[in-house]
């Protein structure tokens, strides 16, 4: 059965996934709009750098934010000025990375149900009598629920999976930094099959019915909206 | 009092710029129509006047700074959203995650003391049983009354409505205009049309686009009168005449109805529910005799007074003929005028066949 430790990196896995999605929901839907949107010529790069994370190996983001972190540098050393520890080899590094390594997975099903909304439907929400930002939030946003979902769902499970970046600025402190995917590496390399067994199932399980949620359930509802 | 002098530019693909410029100014009370040909600017200028297109200029609606210049040089915009308008479009753009009931009270949720309830509108315009529906389940006819029944709800002080009955069945045509020009009593209307009969039936205003520019504001009879008018060709096809019922021939489904104390038979399949029908008569059926012509089918004898005549380039004649208070024009042959010997103020009897009057 599952080891005190094993439960411990699934919570710690958990959080790290819940807190990280929580904070690309509220990042992400500006930013999206803003990508949909906007005519400038910058958009293009903050469009690829959001992008970054789907293509570079998760390594090398690592491990420019393992220099990032470290006192020598000015968001380390920022840092350390009202904090005692660093921020590489803590939970609050771990955070800080996946909302950069899994932005990319929100930001998009996002942008792209935003290039798709009708601008009717802003219209009409206008001739409604609502303003510029209540129309978003009291409107459009909730049609777009099920994109909403499927772009939270994403980031969170893509979380889950985060392995390099881990790797690279975790530390493999049990309880702080250890998730689930590293512990799994552990489980291997000291030769104990059976609980990597039982991890990798857990994991492989969990992302094959969020994945069988979304295209099979949410898609059809976003669709039905996108369409309608 | 809709006051308004706009321009706004298109750029075109290939580098040409079209310029548009509307001015005038319009009363409002009941409805005033919005007319004109495909592509004349009609819904432009309507998205300009409401806020929903970018333009330069000014509009004032009753005393309100819609758009204008304000002291040193800056623009001023009102926002569409603190326009208090009703906005109904040629689609019915109701949102679809919500049901019938969620997507008018979006509309209630905004509204200042409105004077419509949801039930009341819902009674009126027959669609009670579907408020719980999902909208995607409904058809273009449901959706566009309760697309209607939302712009109210935001208690306007004034509607826009731009083609809202183009797509709709005939049912759904019938329950709307008599329910448009009951509620133009209270809100004025501004309405976007490519109907003559609505046109007619709704307006005692109209607004004629032709060409990027407001070419004329007036009564529609009046309008469709003018030789000076881009419409006077359209116009000249037939014209839309009002005419009070006096009885109904259940057996013969024929209306006899009186045209400016003339009487005029009418075919219609069913009885009239109104005491006052609009019907067409195109300028071809018209048949003009110098004595009522006796002995033939012809049920409808119109006396009437020539005003107006002009040529078309296929040689034959327009005449305007004016019977009172209204006026059909009549199309003939130049051979036939010549041996009528027909001239402004010559008195003759329109013949019209009763099966060719469009009810």
């Amino acid at each position: 059965m599952l080891s005190a430790g094993d439960y411990q990196a699934i919570w710690l896995t958990l959080k790290l996934a819940s807190l990280t999605t929580l904070l690309l929901m509220i990042i992400a839907p500006p930013l999206a709009w803003w990508l949909a949107r906007s005519q400038t010529k910058i958009r293009p790069l903050i469009e690829s750098l959001v992008a970054l994370p789907l293509v570079l190996p998760p390594t090398v983001l690592g491990f420019y934010l393992l220099i990032a972190f470290s006192p020598e540098h000015f968001l380390g050393e920022w840092w350390l000025s009202f904090n005692d520890t660093s921020l590489a080899f803590s939970f609050t590094g771990l955070v800080i990375a996946s909302v950069i390594y899994s932005l990319p997975f929100v930001v998009q099903p996002l942008q792209s149900a935003f290039v798709h909304l009708d601008k009717s439907y802003l219209e009409v929400s206008a001739t409604l009598g609502y303003g510029k930002y209540e129309r978003l939030y009291k409107i459009i946003f909730p049609m777009l629920l099920p994109s909403f979902i499927i772009a939270g769902a994403l980031g969170f499970a893509h979380t889950i999976g985060e392995f390099g970046v881990v790797l690279m600025i975790g530390g493999n402190i049990p309880g702080e930094t250890q998730v689930l995917s590293i512990l799994l590496f552990d489980h291997v390399e000291s030769l104990q099959y059976s609980s990597a067994h039982q991890l990798s199932f857990i994991l492989l399980a969990f992302s094959t019915s969020l994945l069988v949620v979304i295209y099979g359930f949410l898609q059809k509802r976003q669709q039905r909206v996108l369409n309608a | 009092m809709l006051k308004f002098n706009i321009q706004k530019s298109f750029k075109g693909q290939d580098k040409h710029s079209k310029d548009l410029h509307f001015k005038g100014e319009v009363d409002l009370s009941g409805v005033c129509t919005i007319f004109g040909d495909s592509g004349a600017g009609k819904t432009t200028l309507l998205r300009c006047l409401i806020g929903l297109e970018s333009c330069t200029g000014n509009i004032t609606f009753q005393g309100q700074q819609w758009l204008g210049s304000n002291g040193n040089n800056k623009i001023h915009k009102l926002a569409v959203e603190d326009r208090n308008i009703g906005v109904v479009f040629q689609e019915p753009r109701l949102f679809p995650h919500l049901n019938v009931q969620q997507n008018l009270e979006l509309a209630v949720r905004k509204a200042k003391n409105s004077t419509f309830t949801i039930h009341h509108l819902a009674e009126k315009l027959g669609f009670s049983d579907l408020l719980s529906h999902q909208t995607t389940q409904l058809s273009g006819g449901q959706k566009q009354r309760i697309a209607i029944a939302r712009a109210l709800l935001t208690n306007p002080a004034l509607l826009v409505m731009d083609e809202p009955l183009s797509s709709l069945d005939v049912t759904s045509k019938r329950l709307l205009l008599p329910f448009l020009k009951q509620v133009s009593e209270q809100i004025p209307i501004l309405y976007i049309t490519h109907s003559e009969h609505e046109l007619f039936y709704l307006s005692k205003q109209m607004l004629l686009v032709n060409d990027g520019q407001v070419e004329a504001i007036g009564e529609p009879q009046k309008l469709f009168l003018d030789s000076h008018l881009s419409l006077i060709k359209f116009a000249q096809q037939g014209l839309i005449l009002t005419v009070l019922v006096k009885e109904y021939d259940q057996q013969e489904a024929l209306i006899k109805g009186c045209l400016d104390g003339q009487i005029l038979y009418v075919s219609a399949e069913q009885a009239p529910t109104t005491s006052q029908i609009q019907v067409k008569i195109n300028s071809r059926d018209v048949i003009v005799a110098l004595k009522p012509i006796e002995g033939s089918s012809l049920l409808n004898c119109l006396s009437a007074q020539i005003v107006d005549f002009s040529q078309d380039n296929q040689k034959a004649v327009v005449l305007t003929l004016q019977v009172q208070s209204q006026s059909i024009y009549a199309y003939i042959t130049l051979r036939s005028f010549n041996k009528l010997n027909l001239a402004i103020g010559s008195h003759v009897y329109a013949h019209v066949k009763t099966m060719s009057i469009i009810n």
